[in-house]
């Protein structure tokens, strides 16, 4: 999954959920140089008390944000949801370059 | 002739004494004994009893039934100064240690936990006490480490979510075992408003006296009281003899 293009990031999940491991496993991939470069993280851990849903926003660089509920998604299908758009900024920065 | 002959004959010996040594020097072959049948130091195991895999196990095994409190984390991509210094800093919180567990390895402990062996191969009557749904298992996925106190004691837990706080999004409290019950995050955090033990013991005296004046306490006392004085009695009597 292309994290590099990421500028804000909100995780929010309850740990005995069935969301669990797809969260976790999103927030395990951004690797620890990119928090020092800059990119927010925010995760929120959820009870089963509230209401809230769980869910996953990264805001991009270009200030487009994609809000996905895990709860029913594998991580490889969330790492696609969010690669699309990152593939099209990648694509943008090459041709800025050349 | 006898030097020609004997260093012939020489000569064959030194060729078969070379092979014995090669013989001797040879490594012992490989263990082909099947899983569950191999014994050493008296125990059964499913994998080597010398593997780490059965280390960990019996580690998990000691951790959880030893520690009274055991939390568990979820780590975010620890670099090498990070993960030194929290260990460092958990180490300072009453004696606590930080491992970064192997998830498969831990759900064979929790759903081995009732087994006496852990690491034993599953007999017919073991089957019966497998914890299929152990309430800690939903937690081993993704990358988990836990927190170990020796004793229960929720100003450790205060002061264990203050040094999360530092460390910003890169650890998560995500759950625990407390004297042997599972607790969820939010259950933790109440846990660690408490005051710590001997408070809480000065207070529940405190009330007792307030609420009956003084005499439960007293009545409460009244047995340990006369045994020492009754003992007390008898060793004055003796010495005095």
């Amino acid at each position: 999954m292309i994290t590099k293009y990421f500028n804000k990031v909100l995780v929010r999940f309850n740990p005995f959920g069935k969301e669990a491991k797809t969260s976790r496993l999103f927030l395990a991939s951004i690797p620890p140089s990119q928090r020092l470069t800059g990119t927010k993280i925010q995760s929120e851990i959820l009870n089963e008390g509230t209401d809230k849903e769980p869910l996953i926003r990264v805001i991009f660089k270009d200030k487009k944000e994609i809000e996905v509920n895990p709860s029913n998604l594998s991580f490889q299908e969330l790492a696609n949801a969010f690669e699309s758009h990152s593939n099209k900024l990648r694509l943008r920065e090459l041709i800025e370059r050349q | 002739m006898v030097r020609n002959g004997g260093g012939g004959l020489l000569g064959a010996r030194r060729y078969a004494t070379a092979d014995v040594s090669r013989r001797v020097l040879r490594f012992p072959p490989a263990v082909t004994a099947k899983p569950g049948k191999l014994k050493r130091h008296g125990r059964n195991t499913v994998k080597p009893v010398d593997s780490r895999k059965t280390f960990l196990v019996d580690l998990y095994k000691y951790l959880m039934e030893s520690q009274k409190m055991v939390i568990l984390l979820h780590y975010n991509n620890l670099t090498k100064v990070e993960d030194h210094s929290f260990r460092y800093r958990v180490g300072s919180i009453n004696q606590g240690k930080f491992y970064q567990i192997r998830n498969n390895l831990f759900q064979v402990y929790l759903k081995n936990s009732r087994r006496q062996d852990p690491c034993a191969p599953l007999t017919l009557k073991d089957k019966s006490l497998l914890q299929w749904n152990h309430p800690l298992l939903p937690l081993l996925c993704g990358p988990t480490a836990i927190v170990t106190f020796k004793e229960t004691d929720p100003t450790a837990i205060a002061k264990l979510v203050k040094l999360l706080a530092t460390m910003g999004d890169k650890l998560l409290m995500i759950g625990g075992q407390i004297d042997g019950e599972v607790m969820t995050n939010a259950q933790l955090l109440q846990f660690s408003k408490l005051p710590s033990m001997p408070q809480m013991q000065a207070q529940l005296v405190n009330h007792l006296q307030l609420l009956a004046g003084g005499h439960l306490t007293q009545t409460l006392e009244a047995n340990y009281r006369n045994l020492y004085l009754t003992l007390k009695s008898h060793s004055d009597n003796i010495s005095k003899e």
